[in-house]
């Protein structure tokens, strides 16, 4: 397991070419190094010596080739390095994930997901950069102070010596130091790891911080963890930087010994000039490569305590296997037994106590029962997702415990009490079971399984009742401009059909798009111009400051009129929205968006009592801003009065004309023969906007168009469309009910023998519920094993079984009609004066 | 279904609809300012008949105030069974607009019915804005729900022992 495995593992290994490359490198490269001190001796013996020129240039020439190519080397040592310790940490976070997915639950329960991220992408850096580093840096390194030292022992032994004393101590006083740095670094690690936690559960729980204001707890809790941290870094970052100074004071101290004894032995002839220079600077050569072992030293000690720390961490083994040893996984029929079972998460407790089952292939169970009862805990157990502490749970006569986790996921369908979908696409995530399924097999012989066709998946969305919702999802895409031009073209031809079949019928649901018609949908902005800018400065955030249109707008004499309309509008809206808090859903019907109320609120005083043209430029800016954005059906607050309307209408009329002559391309004005590239799908078919966002007009409108889809033969395209759909994070983009439905659809694609329900139904509605429920008893009837956790219980007599449970026992267990008859607890939950408690 | 009236010269919506909230027995007596901000939130819809408004065991999250139309309220296990009809100047949901609970009723258009609609997220908004608000309509609340039991008592279960059984809600 990779918890047991030291760093010296990942050293052996790595790859060994490259580190026996590295290894040879350096050796070249101490020689290239030691040449040019023998170089420098020459020079001022020999050539500036005896005062010979031609010798002069050989050894310079010599020395600054050896400069050079050690230049060169040092350079490929470091990528060398840099690829060695990259690859190993790339190595270790793999390896490590793929441990970390196959921990139990229980581990997941106590960890957070921001923990295991720090530990994922900083603390095993570290780790990785210092197994680039193991080999090439402590041998290069001594290899170049054992040769210095020999060059310095071969020039004057005493000198070398001397110049050594100081070593011992500083190889003495440091580990001292470091110990206590290292302390400071495992105390550091641990605060990251809280911080990195706290980050995460307070994102995840950003909903909870928002509609509690929490925003003051979390940042003061933060704040406290943060300091804790600072507290623990300077202490840290001191023992570092001691180390480092006192290092640096003892190096410092050799020149010293040098100068006093080398200057005498001079002084008295018995030692050269040129062996004295050469002699101080192998001694000042020496202070790289130590100050760089130190280093490596310092690294060294802070990876192992990271290491350490990260691996004690993860030090769990896996509760199951993963992979079955030399067999196929099992195929089953789906019985199941379950024997005397308990479990217990420790402490005493038992959250089920003595559990029996017998459920044949397709049989169906119902568990009900109070909440706290023990019924998740008892599917999580069948599931394999909770080890339980004693019994037997036999699938096909096969204990559950020594299954493998492939052999659970190929017979076992699960959808849990809040299913969890993923971010990506609704495709995606319908096709996550199977696909796990087939990544599994890839490799192996039985590679047999194939990704579900389109059609399937529609059968199945259709089946769960989400088809609807994913037509929706496809209707609201747009289209990009540069593809698809036939399905546009399609598009196109519903539209007219839905005009010709609908129009009239729709009238009042629907506004549709008709030059000669005001829009009381659509902004004064969509009025005027009356189709999509192409240009930057018409597009809608831009256009009441574009000098074309407000020149426009005074030639039509609208500017003025659209001003007092902007001057309204501040007035009445600014006086009711100054009372609410500025959230968007609360802004919805107004044309002053959430994050504008204190700009309109300091601008409407200045309001009274001027005209709008008496108004700086900025305040007309914000006034033309909001009169460009009224649509009177939505912004009622203000009436747009009839003769606004026909001014409106009139310059349209202008508009489109003077664009047509002096910028044609700049829109691309609506007609009913050209896709609206802009503009939804559904708004395409429309042409027009729907008079109300009430579900039961929409649902009228949507009816019409799925019948006209059906017609032209693209529904189906349409809901391939939609199957792109981006669900969000966590499915955020997806109601309760839907991420429901997208988890049983999963399930459903996947057909295994045996299907556990955990209040799979509970946040739909009646209908859908009714929906599901069906599918239960028609597609898996008497084909697939169901244990349904049931909060409901007038969806409980289509269940062979029923099995009624409190307090982590089965109170009692049998068909619906005898469980009645007995007037047991069932019948007291239904009938009794505890009904409706459940 | 639609919003019902385009806007017109002279008439606003927004201020015939401030007329009818202020109008509301609930809301009536309250000051200007809140009741500015829940006419503000109001949308009208149009129902056509056989339109649900409301469906029986699902969360509904509005109240209705009828401007023009009829709804009628039915139990899903008899649907033909009129239980009540409601007309101009009936608002519905009161009670909606301070608790999430399953309807206990479908309400459905009789005829072609023009609603104003407020939405309890708002409203519950308006409320923390203007918590002083909220004695004043939780007592027309309970008043209106004490003279319907008083009425259920003088008109029906005197005569009816059966249903005396049935009655107490306002016990509660
Ligand atoms: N791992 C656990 N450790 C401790 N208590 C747990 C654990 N899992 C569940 N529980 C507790 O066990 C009880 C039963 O939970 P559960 O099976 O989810 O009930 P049900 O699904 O019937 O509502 C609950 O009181 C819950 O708090
Ligand atoms: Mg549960």
């Amino acid at each position: 397991m990779i918890t047991k495995r030291s760093l010296y593992y990942w050293v052996k290994t790595s790859d060994l070419k490259l580190q026996s490359l590295l290894l040879f490198i350096i050796a070249i490269s101490i020689a290239t190094r030691v040449f040019p001190l023998e170089m420098q001796k020459r020079i001022v013996n020999l050539a500036i010596g005896l005062g010979k020129v031609d010798l002069l240039f050989l050894y310079c020439g010599l020395y600054l080739a050896a400069v050079v190519v050690t230049g060169g080397l040092k350079f490929a040592i470091n990528i060398l390095q840099t690829k060695l310790g990259q690859e190993t940490l790339a190595r270790i976070r793999k390896e490590l994930y793929d441990h970390i997915l196959t921990l139990p639950l229980g581990f997941f329960r106590k960890a957070s997901a921001g923990m295991i991220v720090s530990s994922l992408v900083t603390e095993v850096v570290a780790a990785g950069e210092l197994v680039g580093q193991a080999v090439a840096v402590p041998l290069n390194n001594v290899l170049t102070l054992v040769a210095f030292a020999a060059y310095m022992f071969y020039l004057n032994p005493i000198l070398a010596a001397l110049s050594f004393v100081i070593y011992p101590f500083i190889l003495f006083s440091i580990p001292a130091m470091q110990r206590r740095a290292n302390e400071a670094n495992k105390a550091r690690v641990d605060a990251t790891r809280l911080i990195s936690g706290k980050i995460g559960e307070t994102i995840s729980g950003i909903h909870e911080v928002h509609s509690n204001a929490g925003y003051r707890i979390e940042n003061r809790r933060f704040g406290e963890m943060v300091d804790q941290l600072l507290k623990i870094r300077i202490t840290w970052n001191i023992y570092r930087n001691a180390i480092k100074v006192m290092n640096n004071l003892f190096q410092n101290m050799g020149p010293f010994v040098l100068f006093i004894v080398g200057g005498y032995l001079a002084i008295h002839g018995r030692f050269d000039l040129g062996a004295l220079v050469a002699f101080l600077s192998a001694y000042e050569k020496l202070y790289d490569p130590w100050k760089e072992l130190l280093e490596f030293y310092q690294i060294y000690q802070d990876a192992k305590v990271s290491y350490k720390r990260l691996m004690e961490y993860f030090d769990i083994a896996p509760e199951f296997a993963l992979e079955p040893h030399e067999r196929p996984p099992h195929l089953m029929t789906g019985s199941i037994q379950v024997k005397d079972l308990y479990f217990s998460p420790g402490g005493g407790i038992h959250l089920l106590k003595q559990i029996n089952l017998d459920l044949k292939p397709g049989e169906h169970l119902a568990l009900v029962g109070a909440s706290g009862s023990g019924k998740s805990t008892l599917a999580l157990c069948i599931a394999q997702l909770q080890k339980y502490t004693s019994g037997s749970v036999k699938v096909d006569g096969k204990e559950v415990s020594d299954l493998t986790k492939r052999d659970i996921a190929e017979n076992m369908g699960m959808v849990a009490q809040s299913p969890y979908i993923f971010d990506g696409t609704i495709k995606e995530n319908l096709r996550y079971s199977c696909e796990a399924l087939i990544e599994g097999e890839s490799g192996t012989s039985e590679s047999k399984r194939e990704l579900p066709t389109l059609d399937e998946m529609i059968q199945v969305i259709q089946q769960v009742g989400l088809f609807v919702d994913v037509l929706r999802f496809g209707l609201s895409t747009m289209l990009p401009s540069d593809r698809d031009d036939e399905l546009a073209a399609k598009i196109v031809r519903i539209r007219r059909r839905f005009q010709d079949e609908f129009g009239e019928s729709l009238a009042e649901s629907v506004e549709f798009l008709d030059e000669e018609n005001y829009l009381y949908h659509a902004s004064v902005a969509t009025n005027l111009c009356y189709g999509t800018p192409n240009q930057e400065d018409f597009k809608k955030e831009r256009l009441h400051d574009s000098a074309y249109f407000l020149d426009f707008l005074e030639s039509v004499q609208l500017r003025a009129l659209l001003l007092e309309l902007g001057r309204e509008l501040a007035i009445q809206f600014v006086d009711v929205l100054e009372h609410l808090p500025p959230e968007e859903i609360l802004f919805e019907q107004s044309p002053i968006a959430a994050n504008e109320i204190d700009e309109y609120r300091d601008l409407v005083p200045m309001l009274e009592g001027h005209a709008a043209h008496q108004l700086s430029e900025e305040a007309q800016s914000k006034l033309l801003r909001l009169a460009l954005r009224f649509s009177p059906g939505i912004h009622t607050m203000v009436a747009l009065s009839d003769d606004l309307e026909k001014r409106i209408l009139a310059a349209r009329m202008l508009f489109i004309q003077k664009i047509q002559q002096e910028l044609p391309g700049a829109f691309s004005f609506y007609l009913s023969s050209d896709y609206i590239h802009s503009q939804t799908i559904l708004s395409n078919i429309l042409y027009g906007k729907p008079r109300t966002d009430h579900p039961n007009a929409l649902e009228r409108i949507n009816q019409s168009i799925i019948h006209l889809l059906i017609e032209e033969d693209l529904l189906e395209r349409i809901v391939e469309l939609g199957m792109e759909f981006k669900v969000g994070t966590r499915g955020d983009r997806l109601s309760g009910g839907q991420r429901q439905k997208l988890a049983i659809a999963r399930t459903l694609l996947k057909d295994p023998p045996i299907v556990i329900l955990d209040e799979a139904t509970a946040a739909l509605d009646n209908a859908s519920q009714k929906r599901i429920q069906n599918l239960v008893e028609t597609q898996w009837r008497a084909r697939t094993t169901v244990i349904a956790v049931v909060h409901r219980l007038d969806i409980i007599r289509g269940y062979d079984k029923i099995a009624v449970m409190k307090a982590g026992k089965i109170l009692e267990m049998g068909s619906y009609d005898d469980l009645i008859a007995r007037k047991g607890m069932l019948y007291e939950l239904i009938h009794g004066t505890k009904a409706g408690l459940l | 279904m639609s919003s019902s009236t385009e806007p017109k010269q002279g008439s606003c919506e927004y201020k015939d609809n401030l007329e009818i909230v202020m109008h509301i027995p609930i809301f009536v007596g309250l000051p200007l300012e809140p009741l500015k901000v829940l006419t503000y939130f109001c949308k009208r819809a149009t129902f056509f008949p056989g339109d649900i408004l409301v469906h029986e065991q699902e969360m509904d999250p509005n109240a209705y105030f009828i401007i023009s139309g009829t709804v009628a309220l039915t139990l899903d296990s008899s649907p033909e069974n009129i239980i009540l009809e409601f007309g101009e100047m009936d608002f519905l949901g009161a009670l909606s607009l301070f608790c999430t609970r399953k309807r206990l009723f479908t309400l459905k258009a009789k005829t072609k019915a023009t609603c104003l609609i407020l939405p309890r997220d708002k409203f519950q908004k308006t409320l923390e804005q203007f918590p002083e608000i909220g004695r004043q309509i939780f007592e027309a609340l309970a008043k209106s729900i004490c003279r319907w039991e008083a009425r259920l008592i003088t008109e029906h279960a005197l005569g009816c022992p059966e249903c005396r059984a049935a009655i107490g809600p306002t016990v509660v």
